[in-house]
């Protein structure tokens, strides 16, 4: 059952760790080839959010659907897998498997999971690293590799599980400076290809450019949900132009 | 040379001795090793669930192999396991015999000795585990199982090789425990030679470079696996 035609639909979700209330009534909803950015100080539930939406983290109270599906109402890991293969998710420090090559670590998942033939996912596997431009690295060990190619690989292996959705969690946080960019390009074209993104970043300026939409979150709520040309030339609430006068 | 009379390691009785003896040894140390091996990640996987009463069941087992001589252990485990009336017969024979033999037994009792200790050190192998690899697991679809034995057991067993090193030496040795309980290992055809020829301390230094030559084998072959499953860019790698 849809509320609505989104293709991800938040409402009302509440998630608290002890007695610490991270998310507090957040709503959200984003449709097909849509990205959307979420900015916002540390410690306001970007993260969190994110990982409500794959299932990472079961919410206290609310709704979640992406697709077709319920993910509040997912219980174990074997009914999230149909979820897990539309949603894949790059994390903030790669979480590269460190005993594969990168090749292995983007094929392992298509194989050992989804069960798809290994010659194929192979053929998809090299595609990808190609894609990202890593091409000559497919038998380098994450170890080897610097952080945004450890990076651009972890993308790579999100996108063999030929997901329909993409979270990203921060993942220029821990890179860097100059090999931010690398990654950000990379980025930058699976939005242009038309693949659902939702990205927490604190590059507000590729937030600016990328995004179709802009969340800025506080305190557990989301504050203010426009476009970026709005949100960030005429933000209306005052904890947004706060943030936004300390951060630009 | 010093006195030491070696005359009787030409009697072709006494060398097969030697020889199946090292045999025999060998095959406890191999046997109880893999299930040593076995009980250690399934006790630590099992540790990794969190559930209550089983957390409870394998810290009782862990206590109970680590805090007691092993050698008591294979005495009660010889003695408890041939009274509890298990048969067999024998199909050459005709005659009743017990199910378990003396070399099940000690087989037995060193895998749970090896496995009590064998999963502490799994258990620290997965708690170093970065919570980053488990959820990129999860988010890729991994089942708790699958996750187990693709992505932690492979991390995990590096990270506590040097201390699975230790165990299995620890364990070869203790072997020689099972001669108590007359399994013709090493140690039993040891004490039958010297007893046969009163050359106590020619075979005492024979058993001991025996053993010096197999335990250094063994962990010869351990550090070159340590080596080999290095993971490239981490660690010790030059």
């Amino acid at each position: 059952m849809k509320r609505s035609e989104a293709l991800i639909e938040i409402d009302n979700i509440h998630k608290s760790f002890g007695n610490f209330e991270v998310l507090k009534g957040i709503s959200l909803s984003v449709n097909e080839g849509e990205a959307v950015c979420i900015i916002g100080p540390s410690g306001s539930g970007k993260s969190t959010v994110l990982r409500c939406i794959n299932g990472l983290l079961p919410i206290d109270e609310g709704y979640i659907r992406v697709g077709k599906h319920r993910v509040h109402e997912l219980r174990s890991e074997k009914e999230m897998r149909p979820l897990r293969h539309q949603v894949s998710m790059v994390f903030q420090q790669y979480n590269l498997f460190p005993h594969k090559t990168a090749l292995e670590n983007i094929m392992m998942a298509p194989i050992q999971v989804l069960g798809h033939e290994r010659a194929e996912v192979e053929d998809r596997a090299r595609k990808l690293l190609e894609k990202v431009r890593l091409g000559n690295k497919a038998d380098s060990y994450p170890g080897m590799l610097s952080g945004g190619q450890q990076q651009r690989v972890a993308i790579a292996r999100a996108l063999a599980m030929q997901p329909e959705i993409i979270l990203f969690d921060e993942v220029t946080a821990a890179l860097d400076p100059e090999t931010v960019k690398e990654v950000l390009l990379t980025i930058r074209e699976l939005v242009d290809d038309g693949l659902t993104c939702i990205l927490v970043t604190h590059e507000m300026k590729f937030a600016r450019e990328v995004a179709d939409r802009v969340c800025f979150t506080d305190r557990g709520l989301i504050v203010e949900n426009a476009p970026p040309a709005e949100l960030f030339d005429t933000p209306q609430d005052p904890r947004t132009r706060e943030f936004l006068g300390q951060v630009l | 040379m010093f006195g030491l009379d070696y005359s009787w390691l030409a009697d072709p009785a006494y060398q097969s001795w030697l020889v199946t003896g090292v045999i025999n040894t060998l095959e406890l140390a191999a046997l109880s090793s893999s299930v040593a091996i076995l009980i250690g990640m399934l006790g630590a996987l099992g540790l990794s669930l969190r559930v209550f009463w089983l957390d409870a069941l394998i810290e009782l087992f862990v206590e109970v192999f680590r805090n007691t001589p092993p050698l008591l252990q294979m005495l009660f485990a010889y003695f408890t396991l041939s009274t509890l009336g298990l048969e067999t017969t024998d199909p050459v024979t005709g005659l009743k015999m017990p199910l378990l033999s003396a070399f099940a037994c000690a087989c037995i009792s060193l895998s749970l000795f090896g496995g009590a200790l064998a999963i502490e050190a799994f258990r620290s192998g997965l708690e170093t585990m970065p919570k980053a690899i488990t959820e990129a697991g999860r988010s890729l679809g991994y089942s708790r199982w699958a996750r187990f034995w693709r992505i932690e057991v492979p991390i995990a067993s590096r990270v506590c090789l040097p201390s699975l090193t230790n165990i299995l030496t620890n364990l070869f040795k203790t072997t020689s425990q099972a001669s108590v309980i007359t399994v013709p290992e090493l140690m039993y055809y040891a004490g039958q030679i010297y007893n046969d020829t009163f050359r106590t301390l020619e075979v005492m230094i024979l058993i001991l470079i025996i053993y010096v030559v197999l335990v250094s084998i063994l962990s010869y072959g351990m550090s070159r696996l340590e080596a080999y499953l290095t993971l490239p860019g981490y660690g010790k790698e030059q």
